[in-house]
């Protein structure tokens, strides 16, 4: 049990490398990577000791272990922070500082130590990637939702700096996101999720008074949530622990790049290799499905609320929607990064339909083999001297052996290829328990759906991956890069080894009771034991064994029988038609966006700050500044330029604006007749605003303008110059004053 | 023998009035500042004196006095840089000539 | 009554200012240290203060009171408590490092400069230390004067309607804020802040006398809300800033923003509650969009210190929020904790935004020294060629964004977190800015400014990475930062103590 009060020590030994490296290392780029391999080493050790101890401590799901101190005052309270270790943690220290070494120490060849090529600011890199170690460790040992919150964050820092890690870069083509621009929409996406999570955690905090796991989890306090009913306008009453559990869901929605936020992972593989295979396999978007698993008695607290439906849906949805896509790409990593968020949303929509052990089970063993995989395909970009587009591989499998038996191990397990890889057995567990819901409920339930399209999902996963596999290492080299194609140098290959390994093995970690008997279901009975088993569906066994193979089978015929010649192009292309041009584009998500939301707060911004600097706030200042020296213009001018005219241009301007927003939102042929009306009417409007503006309000601004003008031509007269004049007017009407009031 | 209050107030009045009509009629700049210092002279005068006749135990009457002082100071220090200011660049102090302000 | 180290604290600047002005004008480099050793004093004395301090006794301490003005009740009443003393230390810790930037960059008229700015630290001094109505007054107006003189000489091109923009708003305010005192003075009979505090509510119950209570309260606000500045109070401020000398916008943004929203904790809050609970509302509305319209208004900047000024209306936004969210508390039973919360939030966010936009000034000044230029489109792809700059720069730019782990954070999650329990939709459509606020940083500033490529025909060999006076300005500033955004305690243990103080008295 010693163990246990070590923990708070695993994400402060990459953090201390990262504090050495920014204040004194960066100038020795060995002593820089040295120091990030060391840290990152002395946390996995650390973190497999810890592990192991949990393993082999008794009963230890029931009692987890905490270590806090008091953080700052609340009123009359204090906030508590610290570390906390339960079976969902031990499985994430198992994993996540075992894949980041393996990460760490293939980055130096990958970053060009020792080579020509090695990149300017080699020493930052690892400054990064070990700040963001420290992110990911944090985050699954914190013990309340704060610290969660706060270690979340930090990643999403790292992530920001480590996408646009080559911020120079620039493309011809000025519609390819570049680097910098992919961190900014990373960031920025990402952090919409968070601050509906925020919201969320403000709620649950506002209504518990605390934010620690041990708390929060507690029967009474799941209790009281599911008891609290709350209204929202526009949604109508529902279950507060609903509530609270779709808004922390937001966060995940980001952070996992679930639909509709999926928009900035694929532009994030802008950054290096080895940050997509840290960020989008092992640790950051994992993130998102270890706070749901993290947060999964708050799902559960109301059986069959809508929040169920919700993730369940937005998962197996994202799932099938991103495997489409998957299938039209050509860039080797932005295949890998769809097959990301389609495996990602096959973990949410199992957290969703309640297979807590089988969506823990899968982020596991995904995390191993995608790692593995970009891994993988960064060996073969830099074996292919930086070229990423398959069309322009092929024929690797001689070239590169290593680098091709790995990437073939990590492919089977993605498409999960029977018995032998790690990715069969966490996949067929989260379909055979949405299989096992739906025999239970029916065809008209959450679980129906969720088995439909994961099951589509799974068999579109085979196909591309057989695509990958063929496009990229059978055949012949279909261009220059190809046919100089080398083996990457070992502290490349030896990560992917590791790798593949646990790739293979992993998954029998978690083989159904059925097969191997009671209580040997090694994964469950760790990590899930207050949950009940899914049981063994054989027909759901042979049926994603078969979609897997023949998946892949598919692949191997349509690529693989008669290899793509040079130039030669996708046969899908003509398959599909206009269909495979909209899956290349992603469904037009990023052009959406764009249009609407990126505009629109371009727009509000430009919007507010004429309002602020033209037409309303400053001429109110200016006018009243200059009031006092001429008062005849000023009132012309306080009443015509700004109020009116600044009043009617923004009402013009909103009008067009808003116009333009309608055209945009309902530019459809099925409600063009609407939109006709909306433009009669709004023309209708315009007309008689237009009449009234003539004869009303310039009527009265002229008015206004020709009697001060009068006015003040007559009392011109009086105006003489001298003071004493003044004076003496005062002093007439001061006596006058003085007699009225004497003689009153 | 105690004087009374009203003689204090018709010397003020008197003063006021000499004031006010040098404040009025005179062209001279110079004069016109110094009639209003007799006028603010004669509203010291009130004031000490209301102060002694009618509230002795209270410091207000003599302390608006200062007050009243150190205003008249300032305003002779800005009326007297204004006039040499306008002397400097018109070369005459007469206040018929000066009329900037005409409408 | 023992050590008088208010009094020290506070007139410390003045001996400075008279000092400076018997050096003769030619001996610059003189005037200029002599105020940098000069201001050491203040800071170490204000270490001090929030060291001895007594947090368990609570409540005002150091309390000085000498009769200034009998007749009227006028008295010299200084004293400090949890709200205060951290706000003393910023303003130390901002003119320490404002004398010492300037000595670098302040090449006219070094004399006059280092007179006005020793008067406006005495000023700030003045207002967060005074228990008497006439004496803060008085030191209000005293800021305000060296603050128009620093902008109208010392300051960029359009520098003139500038400094009379700034002149006629903050006179506004101050004229309202008079005749409200004067309001409190009548009925209290005394001017002594602690005192209306305690009585004013039971004198003039705001139930029986809505109207002249209102009219007050509302009187006090308005000069309160444009210091702070809240929209729609807020324009002089981008004009005040993009003209005013770096350390005039550092202090400026750093301290003198601070009295609006110190002057609504410490007199518009407790002397009139009831009024502000029942117009919490108003103060709430304008606070949610200080925040969200000024966070918007940034993205549509191109000058990087127009962009910076613009920042502070939104962060601003907050430290309203909070304070609404607390004054509609008071109207609620059972929300004292989220109220403290808020509160606590409220001020935590003065001193993080004193320390981070501070250090956004600064920043600004140092590129503009090099380049004549604050355009955002006219640099790129500094990241690579001034590293350390590029460093600091992003973690005061993350810091303001609200990254956790950063100062900024914990006054947004306190903030938020009091509100969304007594304010929801409040709290909702603030968090709005949260977003806004990371686009305009990381896209504005850093993507244009930092990322990229380098132009090499306009910059090369024209801009160098930070001097080490630079570094030894901003250094601090960033400490302060990490130490906030990791221990937060160390600095809320002082305002919570005051805040739940001031708040069981309500």
């Amino acid at each position: 049990m010693f163990m246990f009060n070590l923990l708070w020590l695993i994400p402060l030994f990459p953090f201390t490398a990262f504090v050495l490296i920014v204040l004194g290392a960066n100038p020795n780029k060995k002593l820089s990577h040295s120091l990030a391999i060391g840290g990152i080493g002395l946390s996995w050790i650390l973190g497999w000791l810890t592990f192991f101890t949990a393993v082999f401590t008794p009963h230890f799901g029931e009692h987890p272990v905490r270590l806090t101190f008091d953080w700052f005052p609340t009123g009359n309270t204090w906030f508590e922070t610290g570390v906390m270790i339960d079976p969902l943690t031990a499985i994430m220290l198992f994993m996540v500082p075992f894949v980041c070494l393996m990460i760490f120490i293939y980055s130096v060849g990958y970053m060009g130590y020792g080579t020509e090529h090695v990149d300017p600011r080699y020493s930052r890199f690892f400054a990064y990637i070990s700040l963001f170690a420290t992110g990911m460790l944090g985050l699954i040992l914190a013990d309340n939702l704060l610290l969660l919150f706060i270690f979340w964050e930090i990643m999403g820092l790292c992530s920001y700096l480590l996408i646009g890690f080559w911020f120079e870069k620039k493309y011809p083509d000025p519609r390819q996101i570049t680097p910098k621009q992919a961190g900014l929409k990373a960031f920025i996406t990402t952090r919409i999720g968070d601050v509906i999570m925020l919201l969320g955690m403000l709620f649950l905090y506002s209504r518990v008074g605390n934010l620690t796991f041990e708390h929060i989890f507690s029967h009474e306090t799941l209790h009281m949530l599911a008891e609290a009913q709350v209204t929202l306008p526009l949604v109508g009453t529902l279950p507060v622990a609903t509530v609270i559990a779709i808004l922390i869901f937001g966060g995940a929605v980001g952070k996992s790049a679930q639909f509709p936020l999926h928009v900035w992972l694929p532009d994030a593989m802008e950054g290096p290799t080895p940050v997509s295979a840290l960020i989008h396999a092992a640790t950051m978007v994992s993130a998102g499905v270890y706070l749901v698993a993290r947060m999964f008695p708050l799902f559960a607290a109301v059986e069959h609320g809508p929040q169920v439906g919700v993730v369940a849906f937005i998962g197996a949805f994202t799932a099938l929607f991103a495997s489409t896509i998957a299938v039209a790409q050509n860039d080797i990593k932005k295949v890998l990064a769809y097959s990301t968020i389609s495996q990602l949303g096959y973990m949410i929509a199992a957290l969703g339909i309640g297979a807590y052990v089988a969506g823990a089970f899968h982020l596991i063993t995904h995390s191993f083999f995608k790692a593995l995989l970009f891994l993988g395909s960064g060996s073969v970009i830099i074996g292919c001297h930086h070229e990423q587009d398959m069309m322009h591989m092929g024929g690797l499998r001689q070239k590169m052996p290593i680098t091709f038996w790995t990437f073939v191990a990590g492919a089977f397990a993605l498409s999960g290829f029977p018995l032998i890889t790690a990715g069969f057995w966490s996949k067929d567990e989260i379909l055979a328990h949405a299989w096992e819901g739906f025999m239970h409920e029916g065809v008209v339930s959450w679980p129906f759906y969720v088995w439909l399209l994961l099951t589509i999902a799974a068999f579109l996963t085979a196909f591309y991956t057989g695509r990958q596999i063929s496009l990229t290492f059978l055949g012949q080299p279909r261009s220059h890069h190809a046919e100089h194609a080398h083996e990457t140098p070992h502290s490349m290959t030896v990560p992917l080894m590791l790798l593949a390994f646990f790739a293979l093995t992993l998954g029998f970690a978690g083989i159904p009771e059925e097969i191997i008997g009671h209580g040997r279901n090694w994964f469950h009975h760790f990590v899930g034991h207050e949950f009940a088993a899914t049981p063994l569906s054989v027909p759901v066994m042979l049926l994603s064994a078969v979609l897997a193979v023949s998946g892949l089978f598919f692949g191997w015929l349509v690529y693989g029988r008669k290899p793509l010649a040079k130039g030669q192009p996708d046969p899908l292309v003509k398959a599909l038609g206009p269909v495979h041009t909209v899956l290349k584009n992603k469904y037009y998500f990023d052009e959406l966006y764009q249009a609407t939301v990126v505009r629109g707060a371009i727009g509000l911004a430009e919007l507010f700050f004429k309002f602020d600097n033209r037409w309303v706030i400053d001429p109110l200042v200016n006018a009243v500044g200059r009031g006092g020296a001429a008062l005849a213009s000023g009132l012309y001018r306080f009443f015509d330029l700004p109020v009116i005219d600044g009043a009617v241009n923004l009402a013009g301007k909103v009008g067009v604006a808003l116009s333009v927003a309608l055209f945009h939102f309902v530019d459809m042929p099925i409600i063009d007749s609407a939109v006709n009306l909306v433009g009669r009417t709004g023309a209708a409007l315009s007309a008689a605003w237009d009449w009234i503006d003539l004869h009303i309000v310039d009527g009265l601004v002229n008015f206004s303008g020709w009697f001060t003008e009068r006015v003040g031509r007559a009392f011109r007269l009086i105006q003489t110059g001298r003071v004493q004049n003044y004076a003496l007017v005062v002093v007439a009407a001061l006596i006058l004053l003085v007699a009225v009031y004497l003689l009153r | 023998m105690v004087i009374p209050l009203a003689w204090y107030l018709i010397v003020a009045a008197a003063l006021f009035c000499i004031g006010l009509y040098g404040a009025l009629a005179r062209r001279n700049a110079i004069g016109i500042l110094m009639g209003i210092e007799l006028m603010l002279n004669a509203v010291n005068i009130n004031l000490v004196a209301f102060w002694r006749y009618v509230r002795p135990q209270m410091l207000t009457g003599q302390l608006f006095a200062i007050f009243v002082m150190t205003v008249a100071a300032a305003e002779v220090a800005v009326g007297l840089a204004l006039v040499i200011a306008i002397y400097r660049s018109r070369d005459t102090v007469n206040v018929e000539e000066i009329d900037l302000l005409r409408g | 009554m023992g050590f008088p180290l208010l009094t020290v604290i506070l007139f410390f600047p003045l001996l400075g200012a008279i000092v400076v002005w018997l050096i003769p004008k030619e001996k610059e480099q003189l005037i200029r240290w002599f105020s940098i050793v000069l201001s050491f004093i203040p800071l170490a004395l204000s270490i001090y203060l929030w060291i001895a301090y007594t947090r368990s006794a609570g409540g005002m301490q150091f309390e000085e009171i000498y009769n200034w003005i009998p007749v009227l009740k006028i008295r010299y009443h200084v004293g400090v408590d949890g709200i205060s003393v951290p706000l003393v230390f910023l303003t130390s810790l901002l003119s320490t490092l404002s004398h010492f930037y300037s000595a670098y960059t302040i090449k006219k008229q070094v004399k006059e400069y280092y007179l006005f700015f020793l008067l406006l630290q005495m000023g700030m001094y003045g207002v967060f230390m005074s228990l008497d109505f006439v004496l803060f007054y008085v030191f209000w107006e005293i800021g305000l004067v060296p603050m128009y003189f620093l902008i109208g000489i010392w300051g960029g091109a359009r520098r003139e309607y500038a400094a009379i923009k700034f002149f006629l708003y903050t006179l506004i305010g101050s004229v309202a804020m008079l005749l409200a005192i004067l309001y409190v003075y009548f009925n209290v009979g005394s001017f002594d802040i602690l005192e209306a505090t305690e009585k004013f509510h039971l004198i003039r119950p705001f139930a029986a006398n809505i109207v002249p209570v209102s009219l007050a309260f509302w009187a006090f606000f308005v000069g309160f809300a444009i210091k702070v500045p809240s929209f729609p109070f807020h324009t002089w401020l981008p004009d005040a800033h993009t003209e005013a000398p770096t350390a005039g916008s550092v202090i400026l943004a750093g301290i003198l923003l601070k009295l609006g929203a110190y002057g609504m904790v410490r007199i518009a809050l407790p002397i009139f509650s009831e009024a502000f609970s029942y117009y919490a509302w108003v103060v709430g509305i304008l606070a949610v969009i200080s925040i969200v319209y000024g966070a918007f208004v940034c993205m549509a900047q191109w000058d990087l210190k127009r962009l910076i000024a613009y920042s502070s209306v939104s962060h601003m936004g907050y430290v309203m929020l909070g304070i609404a969210a607390a004054a509609f508390a008071l109207r609620m039973p059972g929300k004292e904790t989220s109220a403290a919360i808020a509160l606590n939030g409220a001020v935590l966010q003065m001193f993080n935004h004193g320390i981070i936009t501070g250090g956004l000034f600064f920043l600004v000044g140092i590129i503009y020294e090099q380049a004549h230029t604050r355009e955002l489109k006219a640099f790129g792809g500094l990241a690579s060629k001034l590293p350390t700059y590029y460093g600091i720069f992003a973690v005061t730019g993350f810091a303001s964004l609200g990254l956790p782990g950063l100062a900024g954070f914990w006054a947004e999650f306190m903030v938020f977190r009091g509100a969304f329990d007594i304010i929801p939709i409040y709290a909702v459509i603030g968090a709005v800015g949260i977003v806004v606020t990371a686009g305009y940083i990381l896209w504005k500033i850093i993507q244009y400014m930092f990322l990229g490529t380098f132009n090499e025909e306009r910059w090369g060999g024209k801009l160098v990475d930070m001097a080490t006076f630079e570094k030894v300005t901003m250094w601090p500033l960033v400490l302060f930062m990490f130490a906030i955004g990791v221990y937060p305690a160390f600095i809320v243990n002082l305002l919570n103590d005051a805040t739940t103080a001031l708040l069981a008295k309500l």
